[in-house]
């Protein structure tokens, strides 16, 4: 499954770099190389949202430094078990 | 020519007052007021009323601050896709696909009338008229005519686009199918009313080189050579710098690493009766993704030259940021969709211009301080068509290799999507596929600055760099670095 960051403007200045460099370890650190393929993102129009825009399946997330190894935990390793 | 020359004036303008709002720090409190900006006033210059037109500029506004026009989300849409129509600006032409021209000389063969399968066509006095609810736009008229006087109208965007990704909407607007969009670019330059752009990473670039804590270095691509008129490379490179990057490598020390790599796929390959397509052209790659799946396997697994380069200036600079810069806008697509881990933006060629007008350096003058270049000619080849078969078949020449190499260089979308037909029915003569989407090569990109006729002769009176790939890669251990895909 795709997971899917924003790296627009809005979301730029939320840190989306330092979500994505999070993922990639949490990725590596489970094991999900075959299962979760991280990608960028364009605008996807949920700027007022808190945090970085993340798309996994068909829902959008809004993801901060602080909540990432948590949503990961639930949203994503949560959803491929 | 004209109404191209002011389509691209306008993507400039935008991209230039975006630019220059960003640098200042007060883009997000200002960017409402760009249209305004721009389009003064009541009276319009290309559209029916300045506010058609100021709304085209909103859209495009949106898309060069990273966001999609007409506040389309991508909720079943692939968010890597690069390329959109703007629906404001598209006129959906009322084109009708085959039509009659002033040529009928009403004759008494009646050609056409009997070619028809549909019974679409009558003839009359005046001479033939389709029945547009029954032609069905077999062509078959088109080509029973002996005075030609039958022709195929198709819309510019769907005509330009080589993979069929372009449909119309209920109210004939144009849409894109993400699914076949391959991104790369054509239908961008091919729409005469410029209703269709690319979306852009600049802001994002200037709010880092603003950021006095980052480093930001520009990897530019070897095309770069030629766009800015006579300009040097060494003299490009400085004007980089002051847009406020740290340093500016050439993507061109990529390709070599590339060259030596697939030299050796290459050598691996055919000695095993297989062959072997290049990678670095990602609107080529995507092309067999989307269309030629299967043919995956064929593909080298070797990196594009902005990866390679990326992956070499990571080593030792881990926490830099990168920004590749180059013709290609299938280069966004693949940064988002397969290494937005490691690059961190990419621009085109034409960002990077409206950047330094923002910011006033594009006069690009003077003194041509010491950045030696970091390439051999080969590396630089890559910017043309024909340039990877040269460079491996260099690095084949020089290891002494007796590689019975029989190279097809595919120029452009249509030669690239035939050799692919043929490779999948197993009728492909040749052992080895060098796809260029663009026709010329990345020189004919099309995000370029200058036409690829006056730019390809100013670049290949340069190519005087290095000439040993191999000296080059390994001197500088580049062989070391993995430059691999894994996906």
């Amino acid at each position: 499954m795709d997971l899917m960051v924003c790296v627009g403007s809005s979301c730029h200045l939320n840190n989306s770099r330092e979500i994505i460099g999070r993922f990639k370890e949490l990725i590596a650190g489970h094991g999900l190389e075959d299962q979760v393929e991280l990608k960028g993102s364009f605008c996807m129009g949920h700027c007022a949202d808190e945090g970085v825009c993340v798309k996994f399946g068909d829902q959008v997330y809004g993801v901060t430094v602080d909540g990432i190894d948590e949503f990961f935990e639930k949203q994503v390793v949560g959803r491929l078990k | 020519m004209q109404e191209i020359t002011d389509i691209v004036q306008i993507k400039h303008e935008v991209l230039k007052l975006t630019a220059e709002h960003a640098f200042a720090g007060n883009l997000y409190e200002q960017y409402e007021q760009i249209p305004y900006e721009m389009i003064p006033g009541i009276k319009p210059q290309f559209r029916c009323c300045v506010y058609r037109e100021r709304e085209i500029v909103r859209q495009r506004v949106r898309m060069a601050m990273g966001k999609l026009p007409n506040d389309v989300m991508y909720t079943d849409s692939d968010s890597t896709q690069v390329v959109h129509v703007i629906p404001c600006a598209c006129e959906g032409c009322p084109i009708s696909k085959i039509t009659v021209t002033p040529n009928c000389q009403s004759c008494l063969a009646k050609k056409c009338v009997k070619a028809c399968p549909f019974g679409a066509i009558t003839s009359t006095p005046s001479g033939a008229v389709i029945d547009q609810t029954k032609c069905r736009k077999c062509g078959k008229c088109v080509a029973a005519c002996p005075y030609n006087a039958i022709v195929e109208i198709e819309r510019p965007c769907r005509r330009s686009c080589p993979v069929k990704a372009i449909n119309m909407d209920e109210n004939d607007i144009a849409t894109i199918d993400p699914a076949k969009c391959v991104n790369c670019g054509a239908c961008v330059v091919g729409c005469p009313f410029g209703a269709i752009s690319d979306v852009s990473m600049m802001v994002s670039v200037i709010d880092a080189l603003r950021d006095e804590k980052k480093e930001v270095v520009a990897m530019i691509a070897p095309a770069i050579e030629g766009q800015f008129g006579t300009d040097t490379l060494p003299q490009i490179k400085q004007a980089i710098r002051r847009l406020g990057f740290d340093d500016v490598y050439e993507v061109a020390l990529g390709a070599d690493m590339v060259a030596y790599s697939e030299a050796q796929e290459l050598t691996e390959r055919v000695g095993a009766g297989e062959k072997l397509t290049s990678s670095c052209c990602p609107a080529f790659v995507n092309l067999v993704r989307k269309h030629f799946p299967d043919l995956m396997k064929y593909v080298s697994t070797t990196v594009s030259p902005m990866v390679a380069v990326e992956r070499y200036i990571r080593s030792l600079r881990p926490d830099v940021v990168t920004v590749f810069i180059g013709p290609c806008i299938a280069k966004k697509n693949e940064v988002m969709g397969s290494y937005v881990d490691e690059i961190d933006y990419a621009l085109t060629f034409e960002e990077l211009y409206a950047m330094m007008c923002a910011k006033g350096v594009e006069d690009i003058t003077g003194d041509e301080e010491e950045y030696p270049e970091d390439a051999t000619r080969y590396g630089k080849g890559f910017a043309l068509s024909g340039g990877v078969t040269g460079a491996v078949n260099r690095v084949l020449e020089e290891r002494g290799e007796k590689v019975d190499v029989k190279a097809l260089k595919c120029n452009g979308a249509e030669e690239c999507r035939k050799a692919l037909m043929l490779l999948k029915a197993g009728r492909l003569p040749e052992n080895f596929v060098e796809g260029m989407f663009c026709v010329g090569g990345c020189m004919g990109g099309p995000a370029t600055l200058n036409e690829l006729q006056k730019s390809k002769k100013v670049f290949e009176s340069r190519l005087d760099g290095a000439d040993s790939v191999v000296q080059n890669v390994e001197g500088k251990q580049l062989n070391k670095a993995d430059i691999h895909r894994h996906n």
